[in-house]
């Protein structure tokens, strides 16, 4: 799958004068393609049904030490420990501007990442980090557009070191709209890790932690919809991952836990029947969920398409619907 | 159960401060800013004397870079905002006719009254609207409804803030977010010596206008209303 650079998109949508929800929407159910607009989502869904969203904020995470080395944070592990991304050479302390230092102690969860330990409290830490860092960016970005640019309008519980960007193009005024077309709105917390290590390494699933909280009553409104026969729509590939870990025999248990879930093409969803997501890259692993979903040669003839029809790519892209059933 | 959070912008001076003694001594956790550091960190080490929690970060609220690092790190560690109290504002010169009014700092008030409430609540109020609870209190003035001479910019921009919370208020109906204004009426504190510098009355404590709050935050008052501290304060006093 080539994907021509002109499909990348490089600035978010509202710097050409338009809402987020102006992006287009394809939507891919039992061998049907759909082309839409992504403001008129609310047509694809029914009473009852349960849309659950990321509610996690993008923090800063990459901070810079006083000789001018890169730290990607990827993943708290306590109040002081962090996994993070550093030149693979490095060795000693970290010194960042602001006074906050750092020690690594060894190595993180997968190879390259490494466990830092900051020696200072966590609110000065998380301070220092709002005020020197930045976020975490990629070369298909146009411009270092700020990190309001990063944040979905209802993000409120800060900890994600990339945007759960699958949310981005909802407004306030969809959600309200879908609200009133009686669609559940659920939102739960996953704080996502770094998505790319650079130099085509990608996280593998299944050694790449992400702490996620399910509470009782989001887990009952979900479990209460899939009773009644309704359709439980994740947008995200995180809000999969922390709904398909959380399940019991395909019942939610609330939970506050991490997760190493890796969900590929052998991979019984228990829980999700359809996932709203951007487009990905090849090789990253949200393709293999998606391929849990609907199979490996449904996912190529929905990107064939996509790529056809112009449909742009990553976190300021178009969106993409996909339904283990058919759409009503 | 977890304690209830109060965010409170401008906590150091005048009625913020006296905010934040009372609810840390109804058992508040805090979540306390204002744009002088050391002032906000010697109140942080005597409402901890209290037994509950506070986080203070020193910032200007009317800056969303500042805004976003406060609520971001209260978040991380409250995971909540139940109250939100939209104290701070800055007056501009003392008394000045329109006419006499430097133009730099006519922006500078109109935008800093107006950006505090604006941009704090949009980033607390999504966590508030999860949570299908939340009350949100901003101060107004006498001045925000009926224009006095000399008071420039200020009354100006508190007519622009009873706009912006009846406007939240209207788009939160239902929601189980409630938006008020209070008028604290006339006090003594820093503000009211520069809009009224020979003040030649009485004039109560910060202290003595409390009871509106805790009328507000303790009884289901009207999304929207906007209440006068005096009503509440004669009613405690009879």
């Amino acid at each position: 799958m080539e994907v021509p650079p002109l499909l990348n998109a490089d600035t978010p949508i509202e710097r050409f004068g338009k809402s987020r929800e102006d992006v287009r929407l394809l939507t891919y159910s039992k061998n049907e393609i759909y082309h839409d607009v992504f403001r008129n989502l609310c047509s694809y869904f029914q009473v009852g049904d349960v849309l659950v969203f990321n509610n996690s904020r993008t923090i800063p995470a990459v901070i810079k030490t006083v000789e001018g080395i890169e730290v990607r944070l990827s993943r708290q592990l306590t109040h002081h420990l962090w996994d993070a991304l550093l030149p693979e050479a490095f060795s000693g302390d970290l010194i960042f501007e602001t006074g906050v230092s750092a020690r690594v102690i060894g190595d993180g969860s997968e190879k390259p990442l490494k466990r830092i330990q900051f020696t200072t409290r966590n609110t000065s830490m998380l301070n220092n980090l709002y005020l020197q860092g930045d976020v975490v960016r990629y070369e298909h970005s146009a411009a270092n557009w700020p990190l309001s640019d990063y944040q979905t309008v209802y993000a409120s519980q800060p900890g994600s070191v990339e945007m759960p960007s699958a949310g981005r193009a909802f407004t306030w005024r969809l959600l309200n709209e879908l609200k009133k077309a009686g669609v559940e709105l659920v939102f739960i917390t996953l704080h996502a890790g770094l998505s790319y290590y650079g130099k085509d390494k990608w996280p593998t699933p299944s050694l790449h932690p992400e702490p996620y909280v399910i509470n009782a009553k989001q887990a009952q409104l979900i479990n209460h919809a899939k009773a009644a026969g309704r359709q439980v729509i994740a947008v995200g590939t995180t809000v999969v991952r922390a709904l398909e870990s959380a399940s019991e025999k395909g019942v939610v248990v609330a939970c506050n836990k991490e997760t190493n879930l890796y969900i590929k093409e052998a991979y019984q969803l228990t829980v999700v029947d359809g996932m709203l997501t951007g487009f990905h890259e090849e090789e990253a692993s949200h393709m293999r969920m998606l391929e849990a979903f609907i199979g490996k040669d449904a996912v190529h003839s929905v990107y064939k398409e996509a790529i056809e029809r112009s449909y742009l790519w990553h976190e300021f892209g178009d969106m993409n619907l996909i339904m283990k059933e058919s759409v009503r | 159960m977890k304690k209830k959070v109060m965010m409170i912008i401008g906590a150091t001076k005048g009625l913020g401060r006296a905010l934040a003694w009372h609810y840390a001594k109804k058992g508040y956790d805090l979540a306390i800013t204002a744009r002088t550091d050391s002032d906000l960190t010697a109140l942080k080490r005597e409402l901890e004397k209290t037994g509950n929690h506070v986080v203070a970060l020193a910032g200007d609220m009317s800056n969303s870079d500042d805004v976003e690092r406060f609520v971001g790190v209260v978040f991380s560690i409250y995971r909540k905002v139940d109250v939100l109290i939209n104290n701070a504002s800055i007056f501009g010169p003392g008394p000045e006719l329109l006419l006499d009014y430097p133009n730099e700092v006519f922006k500078e008030v109109l935008l800093t009254n107006t950006l505090i409430p604006y941009l704090v609540t949009k980033q607390v109020l999504p966590g508030m609207l999860m949570e299908g609870e939340g009350i949100v209190i901003t101060l107004t003035s006498e001045a925000g409804q009926t224009g006095f001479s000399g008071w420039g910019a200020y009354g100006i921009s508190k007519f622009a803030v009873e706009g912006l919370v009846q406007t939240w208020a209207n788009e939160c109906a239902d929601t189980g977010v409630r938006f008020h204004l209070v008028d604290p009426g006339e006090m003594d504190t820093e503000m009211h010596n520069l809009a009224v510098p020979d003040c030649d009355y009485e004039l109560d404590a910060p202290v003595q206008r409390l009871d509106v709050f805790d009328f507000l935050l303790e009884t289901s008052a009207i999304n929207g209303s906007r209440e006068e501290a005096i009503v509440y304060q004669q009613r405690g006093e009879n």
